[in-house]
């Protein structure tokens, strides 16, 4: 598999096909006298800051931290649980219980839901 | 059977959202400035918009992705940050302007100053959107928008000389206000060939379930359905010739506009257009809304079906309702309609190049379109016409705003 063509901002998708995010980062780990290994991939604002310059990356880490309300951002997804099935890449949970739907479930209990017919 | 349907209920969403407050303004200014001297480049522009709606279509029936979200995957997420942001920018100001034609038409109607209305307009297309399925949104403003054929009938009736028509259809310069008709040229183009409209297409087809097999029934929704749009778009302007230009109106006012259908049908010709001029904006302000939610929502990667309910994909939501917001808002603070619409039209022209190029390598690409990737007719003829439409953008947009002419 070429990680960047067919890993990289691929559609994220849980156990029941719902949409969680996209792949933003890949993270790499080099050992001493061992072939690099894919650990991770990445998901989340933080990601994406520091994909477009990695002090934009430092302060979006700032900010989550304080004001987030993702347990972890950016949400790592470990290599293990991930499978390239075509159009997306499916990973082997529920997108509800991860920090990927943190947002999601804070809008909707803080505002969307309170609103009549949500 | 099944598929008959399909692309008879396709070709009356093409025809039936195709005529926008954008279509409506930039012909009917043409028609009436320069008389039949600017049908070219509606048909140009109809050209460009089938090309493109065509392989939209394709592109998301054989790879399974829509066009923003394939632009994301393939061009990485910093692309597609600065064309959300461009795209963003441009359409919330077409967005401002459909609005404004709805409020105009109401103002029309009622005689209360359309800035009034932006906001109950504002609050009914949010609660369609918050409680319509996608086809409810579509095919219902696609029916409604029928009423824009009007347009035809009243330009038949008005027999005007056809021969002199279709000779407008081959560019010739005016002996006046040639900067003037440059920009109309441009105006022209960019309402026609949208962004907006491909990407909600694919969208579509994407909501619709289009698999490979569905590459023929695109192919005939497009072709028929821009076709169709265009001759609406060509009506406008024929009507605009014979109505506006024997008077010397040049189309600077609304209220103006209320007078196309005057002569073909009476005292009638004045509430088909308001009627026309609601359903038209109404229809193209929701698509347009919605287009840059699934935008957002496909290139983050979240929950975008419009087949859900709100609090299943509270983001997305969120995402429309401050889009709404913000696109009443320039209405609200009383911006004139009219000239909102003529220079986000240009406006459009001038950033068509950010959206169209990536997306014709995708096009050309066989790890998404596989064996279907674009003939070199496809190609060329979208890149010439881009082309043009940025290069003229790009020179008379400074030219109008500086009155250089």
């Amino acid at each position: 598999m070429d990680l960047a063509r067919d890993c990289l901002d691929t559609q994220l998708v849980d156990l029941n096909c719902r949409h969680m995010g996209r792949v933003d980062g890949i993270v790499i780990e080099i050992e001493d006298g061992e072939q690099p290994r894919v650990a991770f991939v990445e998901s989340g604002v933080v990601t994406q800051a520091e994909r477009l310059h990695p002090r934009l990356g430092r302060l979006a880490a700032r900010l989550a931290k304080r004001w987030g309300v993702a347990e972890s951002d950016p949400y790592r997804i470990p290599w293990a649980e991930v499978t390239p099935t075509g159009v997306n890449v499916t990973v082997g949970v529920e997108a509800e219980k991860t920090p990927a739907f943190a947002w999601e479930k804070w809008l909707r209990a803080k505002i969307i839901g309170r609103i009549p017919g949500a | 059977m099944k598929k008959a349907i399909e692309i008879a209920l396709g070709i009356v969403t093409s025809v039936g959202g195709f005529l926008e407050i954008g279509s409506i303004t930039t012909a009917a200014q043409a028609g009436a400035l320069f008389q039949f001297r600017l049908v070219w480049a509606i048909i140009l522009g109809g050209v460009c918009i089938t090309f493109l709606v065509e392989q939209s279509g394709r592109l998301s029936a054989v790879s399974g992705h829509t066009v923003p979200d394939a632009i994301r995957e393939r061009f990485g997420f910093n692309y597609f940050l600065f064309l959300l942001v461009v795209l963003a920018a441009v359409t919330l100001l077409v967005l401002g302007a459909e609005i404004g034609g709805v409020c105009v038409a109401l103002e029309m109607a009622t005689g209360v100053s359309f800035q009034w209305w932006a906001i109950p307009v504002a609050f009914m297309m949010w609660l369609i959107i918050w409680k319509g399925t996608f086809s409810v949104i579509e095919d219902g403003t696609a029916i409604l928008g029928l009423v824009t054929l009007c347009f035809i009938v009243g330009a038949i009736v008005m027999h005007p000389p056809w021969k002199q028509v279709a000779v407008g259809a081959l560019p010739t310069l005016p002996a006046h206000d040639r900067l003037r008709y440059w920009f109309i040229a441009v105006s022209i183009l960019g309402a026609s060939v949208s962004p907006y409209l491909m990407f909600f297409y694919s969208s579509g087809a994407i909501e619709d379930d289009w698999k490979e097999d569905y590459i023929n029934v695109n192919r005939v929704i497009a072709v028929s359905g821009m076709s169709f749009g265009t001759c609406i778009s060509v009506a406008v302007l024929v009507l605009a010739a014979m109505v506006f230009l024997p008077r010397g109106i040049q189309v600077e006012h609304y209220s103006q506009l209320a007078l196309i259908l005057r002569d073909a049908f009476g005292r009638w010709g004045f509430w088909l257009f308001i009627s026309s001029l609601f359903v038209a904006c109404l229809g193209a302000a929701m698509e347009i809304t919605l287009q840059l939610s699934y935008m957002v929502a496909q290139g983050f990667g979240w929950n975008w079906s419009k087949n859900q309910r709100p609090k299943d994909e509270a983001r997305f939501s969120l995402t429309y309702t401050v889009f709404i917001i913000l696109g009443a808002l320039l209405v609200v603070v009383g911006i004139d309609p009219l000239k909102l619409t003529i220079f986000s039209m240009a406006l459009t022209a001038a950033t068509l190049p950010v959206a169209i190029v990536p997306f014709l390598f995708l096009m050309n690409d066989e790890e998404y379109v596989e064996e279907h990737t674009n003939g070199w007719i496809g190609n060329v003829a979208v890149i010439a016409i881009i082309t043009l439409a940025f290069v003229l953008a790009v020179v008379t947009i400074p030219l109008e705003i500086f009155g250089g002419g």
